[in-house]
């Protein structure tokens, strides 16, 4: 069976500007390129999130959306009557709106690195509040999102160049390591390789 | 019994010393006929995709047109009930219809010729037994001047010879018996040998392997590298016996052969077919093993990538295989054969093997034409040609793109079916 490929075309209009440079700027806070290597930015975590609101993820197509809506605990998982394409969309809109408030009228992507990471923890920690929308579980989803587009096979728009796999030595789905048993402490020669193939020959 | 059955003193001594069936006292014609009738395949043509068995009016694709096979059944309008078991010989002898009609060769008469009129008359004493389907046969699409049947005479008169099979002096009852199955009934040179502009088969280049269905059906000389030098004749007789052996598994138009027809031979046949194919000597140029091609190198380094990531889960690093379950890649026939046809359109679509009585799991590789391009295909595969010890000709990207059309049309087709 060939994997259905979610990124599909149109995806890339799903998000408004001020949507994907919030996404962007968030993403870039939750997996930063640092020392140890290329981020989320880099990963093109931005195009897998876009990709996937735009699909079946985006519209909850395999989530049982009817009431009651209730807090949950935990272990329930998400409880909102939103679906996560309308979750984003009302969460930056409300993030925004309250960086506006509090930053001298500036978005979330024209805050520098600190103030972004306060206004994280505070999404983080159920502060501020957003209205309708609950700040917890969109920052619960926005982090999830960005560590599967970073960590996901390529294909799907996002661990573009393997950073994600290279950063956690990570080969990818290979199957025969019968060569490299009993060859301890030495560095696995292969490139990581996705469902798609390796970079540079695809 | 008419005089003319006992005419052949050989066709006696075909079936008399023939093991199998065809010996066993207290078998009527009927089963016979039925066993005979599976040594032909006949049921792999005369079907069509969904339809009655032996109905006939399947397509068959020939480089000329499609013609559509006849129905067998004994239907009296549009079948063969209303055929005397003369006019039947004849069709089966000389490629002729009742009322004179000339039938194309894409029905093998030019081989049904060789089987003895007894074991023919037996074929038809079965299919009288077969339950009448009315089935209209659609006309040939052939362009004109093919769809003239009158010139099949000058075809008959270049490349079509009549007669019974005649046994060789000198050689064995056993090597006989296997000649007799593999020339004529079997028809297994209509794919294994190459053709002439004609369609007709090369006799001079008999079993060095030609195509077939888009599929390139390898060579069964004694070569060692495409043909079946290494395999030894239990190894033959259980790939048609079970499907697969320790060097390769049927895959393709072979699969449906094996499944349909050689699994349901005797032992004692198929080992005499196996030792008349072990018998045929290779080609004149034999390859030698070790023979090292001078290759690009960068597109020999992408081959080994594309192998190292797509093949190596089932095939492994070293292309060993796994013996009974994944076909080896070392020294692989179906990959070295002069065309690389069967390799490219296994690689594209992917192969099922076929299911027997003996090994029931049809083992399955998945197909990788969805993510590998031409490029990548004709690299991988002329990387394979020539890994592990193997040497043949670098794959084109023009073959590959050949193969791939091949593939969609009959996909294409095969979807239509089931709508």
């Amino acid at each position: 069976m060939v994997p259905a490929l979610t990124r599909r075309p149109g995806a890339d209009g799903h998000f408004t500007d001020a949507e994907r440079a919030f996404v962007d700027a968030a993403t870039a806070r939750i997996i930063p390129t640092d020392d140890t290597g290329a981020g989320a930015r880099e990963a093109g975590v931005t195009q897998f999130i876009e990709s996937q609101l735009a699909g079946d993820f985006g519209d909850a197509a395999r989530w049982y959306m009817q009431g009651p809506f209730k807090d949950g605990t935990d272990e329930q998982g998400y409880q909102l009557p939103l679906t996560p394409a309308q979750l984003y969309s009302a969460a930056i809109r409300a993030v925004d709106q309250h960086c506006r408030d509090f930053f001298g009228g500036r978005v979330f992507a024209d805050l520098d690195a600190e103030e972004q990471d306060e206004v994280l923890r505070g999404l983080e920690a159920g502060e501020p509040e957003l209205g309708d929308v609950d700040s917890r579980s969109f920052f619960k989803m926005l982090r999830a999102n960005t560590v599967e587009g970073f960590l996901s096979d390529p294909m799907y728009g996002g661990n573009q160049g393997f950073v994600g796999w290279r950063l956690i030595g990570f080969p990818g789905p290979r199957y025969d390591y019968t060569r490299f048993i009993g060859r301890h402490g030495e560095p696995f020669p292969l490139p990581p390789v996705g469902i798609l193939g390796r970079d540079g020959f695809i | 019994m008419r005089a003319g059955l006992t005419v052949l003193a050989g066709a006696a001594v075909l079936t008399g010393t023939a093991a199998g069936l065809a010996q066993e006292a207290g078998f009527s014609d009927i089963e016979r006929g039925r066993y005979l009738a599976r040594v032909g395949d006949c049921v792999a043509c005369h079907t069509a995709e969904g339809g009655e068995p032996f109905a006939g009016n399947r397509p068959i694709p020939t480089p000329f047109g499609t013609l559509y096979s006849a129905n067998i059944t004994p239907d009296r309008e549009t079948g063969i009930g209303g055929w005397s078991d003369a006019e039947f010989e004849r069709a089966m002898t000389q490629g002729m219809a009742p009322g004179g009609k000339r039938l194309y060769p894409a029905f093998p008469y030019p081989f049904f010729t060789k089987a003895t009129r007894d074991d023919i008359r037996a074929i038809k004493a079965w299919l009288d037994t077969l339950e009448p389907v009315r089935q209209e046969v659609d006309p040939p699409e052939l362009p004109w001047p093919l769809s003239w049947r009158a010139l099949l005479a000058g075809w008959n008169a270049l490349f079509f010879e009549e007669g019974v099979f005649t046994p060789v002096p000198g050689k064995s009852a056993e090597w006989n018996r296997g000649a007799y199955l593999v020339e004529g009934l079997g028809h297994c040179a209509a794919c294994h040998s190459p053709k002439n502009l004609a369609g007709a088969v090369e006799l001079d280049e008999a079993f060095e392997g030609g195509f077939g269905e888009g599929w390139f059906a390898p060579d069964l000389t004694g070569d060692l590298r495409e043909g079946l030098g290494e395999w030894s004749v239990e190894d033959i007789v259980e790939y048609l016996k079970t499907g697969s052996n320790r060097f390769s598994s049927a895959g393709g138009p072979m699969a449906e052969v094996v499944e349909r027809s050689t699994q349901h031979l005797t032992r004692e046949d198929l080992r005499a077919m196996a030792v008349y194919l072990e018998d045929l000597p290779a080609a004149e140029e034999v390859a030698e093993p070790g023979d090292v091609r001078d290759l690009d190198e960068l597109l020999m380094a992408e081959g080994e990538a594309l192998f190292v990531d797509n093949c190596t889960g089932c095939h492994l690093m070293s292309g060993e295989g796994q013996e009974g379950v994944f076909p080896a890649l070392a020294g692989s026939s179906v990959l070295q054969q002069e065309e690389p046809h069967s390799a490219i359109q296994i690689v594209l679509g992917g192969a099922e093997k076929p299911s027997t009585e003996a090994k029931p799991t049809p083992l399955a590789m998945p197909a990788l034409g969805w993510k590998l391009d031409d490029d990548e295909v004709a690299a991988l595969l002329t990387y394979l040609r020539n890994a592990f010890g193997n040497s043949a000709s670098p794959v084109e990207h023009s073959t590959v793109t050949d193969v791939r059309s091949i593939i969609e049309e009959r996909e294409g087709t095969a979807a239509l079916a089931s709508e």
